[in-house]
């Protein structure tokens, strides 16, 4: 009611000078959005604030007092000193390396092929395509177990393996350090090709068929076509679907947690496996919260690059259009 | 540098036929307009002859060699898009390499031609911009600099100026014009528009649903249409048509236009091709520029309906029954409900069967 007021007696008292009435629409705007602004904070600010606080102390919920009281056990930066010389902190952090410079790559290069074959009509296409798409689809905790079955000493693969090879091959993918490794990655690939195959599909149909077909009458072969003109229209969406998929990588859990929980020892523990560990194993909620936020930096340094790639991408069409009107 | 012949070519798109048939001889060097309104088949034709669509049917012969199954990249065609399909991620230059190197020639080659074809078309200024950034006729220059730099034997070109605004598009048909007569190459150019076909083919080739209906120089469509398609679709306006029986008079052989009263008498050439054609129903044809209106008189007797004052001329829109249309001097001096009578040149007369529609010709 008294917004309303306030607009009206605005607009009568000055109808034509409209710095004023600027202002007291911006403040109207700020008290109607200020829920909204509360709510937001409170769910993006705070526990950001929260887990910085935390993260400077060696609060635990063991210590029997609330987390606001953490003041208390203030270690001067003790969390991030410790977790510069945690060994199983480095491994793991080594070993989610590992897996995204295997992983993205592969996923990439696959789907980028598959991308590829499906620009053309061929028979059973759409089938094709939803047998492709479903592994994305599929619940990763789900995905974690159907590898988990396959992957045992005495389950099918084992079994396929031996019936093409005629020998008894009994191999412990996932109690070998190197195989479980070798394992985790076959699951990630086969769940995340998917997404990347769609992304990069959508960008591949949007490659102008004119040019396409220039390029062919100019005397281009599928080749040259392919690295001339599709490959470097689909640049921004190359970078955005790595961009996701490096993110996602530095967050895999489920999966591979089924899979291995880890193990054997700490064989395939990747950093999300391992904060998971210290918070429901060790309890040290101080320490796991400064390793979350080096986390949520690295991952927004990724974030940040892959969104200036874009926004560059942006601006030079941004360019292009106005000169061509020009 | 080639002669294209089309032998009885046809295209259907599942039970949709886009080219009925299609005969057609485009000769050495000629600048050939394929006209007509859209969905005529003018634009499949195009694309069979580029080779991006196969023919249901027919042959396309260059130079007498057999095209069926040749790829579009190996028959030699420039394609000029209706777009222009420039690759907006390049520079002017590397559009214009982008041909030689796909063809793997010599780095000297590519940056001779590039050169050369730059200067022809006053390219070279802008050779290392983005090519998103430039103006719509550079575009269309880098878009027939790029087909022509590999030397292509025919030139295809599809509706280039529809998406330019009319006065640009003038100077764009001049342009165009000037270029063919330097390249000198065959080219076949698809249009709706009937000035651009006009104004620079050698021959044009007149299609609707998927028939050709007339080919021939643009003054022998225009005097002489072929039928009433023809007719009604060149000049503009198109040709008047009044329907009329013939009717023999003591002055020789005349139409009898019903209230429009009985026309003046037939040249003895039309009117002995009348008699042999035997069939009474006719369509009377005269162009709007070739009449002339006067108060009274012998001629067609009509009521003005509408004064069109379009600058230059008058249309004077006159009905008697049916409307017919007269290009006049600006100084015309009827008023709307004014009775008119129309004095059809002489010579000017044009008949058409009123069942086939075909014109019937005196000698």
């Amino acid at each position: 009611m008294s917004a309303t007021e306030t607009i009206a007696a605005t607009a009568a008292a000055a109808p034509r000078t409209l710095p004023p009435v600027d202002r007291e629409s911006r403040r109207l705007g700020f008290r109607l959005t200020l829920p909204t602004q509360l709510l937001v904070l409170f769910i993006a600010v705070f526990p950001l604030l929260m887990q910085l606080y935390i993260s400077l102390t060696d609060w635990s919920p063991l210590d029997g007092v609330g987390w606001w009281k953490a003041w208390q056990s203030w270690n001067n930066f003790a969390n991030y000193t410790d977790l510069l010389e945690d060994r199983r902190w480095w491994g793991a952090l080594w070993r989610t390396f590992i897996i995204m410079l295997v992983c993205v790559p592969a996923e990439f290069l696959l789907a980028l092929g598959l991308a590829t074959l499906f620009m053309d009509d061929f028979p059973g296409k759409q089938i094709f395509y939803s047998i492709l798409l479903m592994p994305m689809m599929v619940v990763p905790a789900v995905a974690g177990y159907m590898f988990f079955m396959l992957f045992q000493s005495g389950g099918p693969l084992n079994g396929i393996l031996s019936a093409l090879s005629g020998m008894d091959i009994k191999i412990a993918w996932l109690s070998d350090p190197t195989l479980a490794l070798v394992a985790v990655m076959v699951a990630d690939i086969w769940q995340w090709t998917p997404l990347m195959f769609l992304i990069l599909l959508a960008g591949l149909v949007g490659v102008p068929e004119d040019q396409l077909k220039a390029a062919t009458l100019l005397g281009a072969s599928w080749r040259q076509r392919f690295f001339t003109i599709m490959l470097p229209r689909i640049k921004t969406i190359m970078v955005i679907a790595l961009a996701i998929r490096v993110i996602e990588i530095f967050k895999i859990f489920d999966t591979l947690y089924i899979m291995t929980g880890g193990g054997p020892g700490v064989a395939t523990e990747t950093i999300s496996v391992y904060i998971y560990k210290v918070t429901t194993q060790d309890l040290i909620w101080g320490y796991v919260a400064a390793i979350a936020l080096v986390i949520l930096i690295a991952l927004s340094v990724v974030a940040v690059f892959a969104m200036k790639r874009m926004e560059a991408a942006r601006n030079g069409d941004a360019v292009a259009r106005k000169g061509a009107r020009a | 540098m080639t002669t294209i012949r089309l032998e009885n070519l046809v295209k259907r798109f599942g039970d949709f036929t886009a080219l009925k048939t299609m005969d057609l001889e485009i000769r050495d060097g000629e600048f050939m307009a394929l006209l007509g309104p859209s969905g005529c088949g003018k634009s499949t034709t195009m694309n069979m002859i580029a080779g991006m669509e196969e023919p249901s049917g027919g042959r396309i012969l260059f130079d007498g060699r057999d095209m069926n199954g040749v790829p579009m990249g190996k028959r030699g065609v420039g394609f000029v898009f209706q777009n222009y399909a420039i690759f907006t991620h390049m520079t002017v230059r590397q559009n214009l390499a982008y041909g030689p190197k796909m063809r793997g020639m010599s780095r000297s080659e590519i940056d001779r031609r590039v050169k050369n074809i730059a200067d022809f078309l006053q390219l070279t200024p802008m050779l290392d911009q983005k090519s998103a950034k430039l103006s719509v006729n550079i575009l269309q220059r880098l878009a027939i600099g790029r087909s022509a730099i590999v030397e292509p034997a025919i030139f295809l070109l599809d509706e280039p100026l529809s998406n330019v605004d009319a006065a640009f598009r003038a100077v764009m048909r001049t342009e165009l014009k000037h270029l063919q007569k330097q390249f000198k190459q065959t080219m076949v150019y698809v249009t709706h528009d009937q000035l651009e076909a006009m104004t620079m083919a050698d021959r044009i080739a007149v299609m609707d649903h998927g028939v050709l209906q007339q080919v021939g120089t643009p003054l022998e469509v225009y005097n002489n249409p072929a039928n009433i398609f023809v007719a009604k679709f060149i000049g503009s306006p198109g040709m008047n048509l009044i329907a009329g029986e013939l009717a023999e008079t003591d002055r020789g052989l005349a139409v009898d236009l019903g209230p429009w009263g009985l026309s003046p008498p037939l040249p003895d050439d039309l009117a002995n091709a009348a008699r042999a054609a035997g069939s009474r129903a006719v369509q009377y044809g005269f162009r709007p520029e070739e009449a002339t209106l006067a108060s009274e008189g012998q001629g067609l007797r009509a009521r003005v309906t509408f004064v069109e004052r379009i600058g230059a001329r008058t249309i004077v829109h006159a009905e008697s029954g049916q409307p017919v249309k007269i290009v006049t001097e600006n100084d015309v001096g009827f008023a709307v409900g004014d009775a008119v009578t129309i004095v059809p040149a002489p010579g000017a007369v044009r008949l058409f069967d009123a069942a086939s529609t075909a014109a019937i010709r005196g000698a």
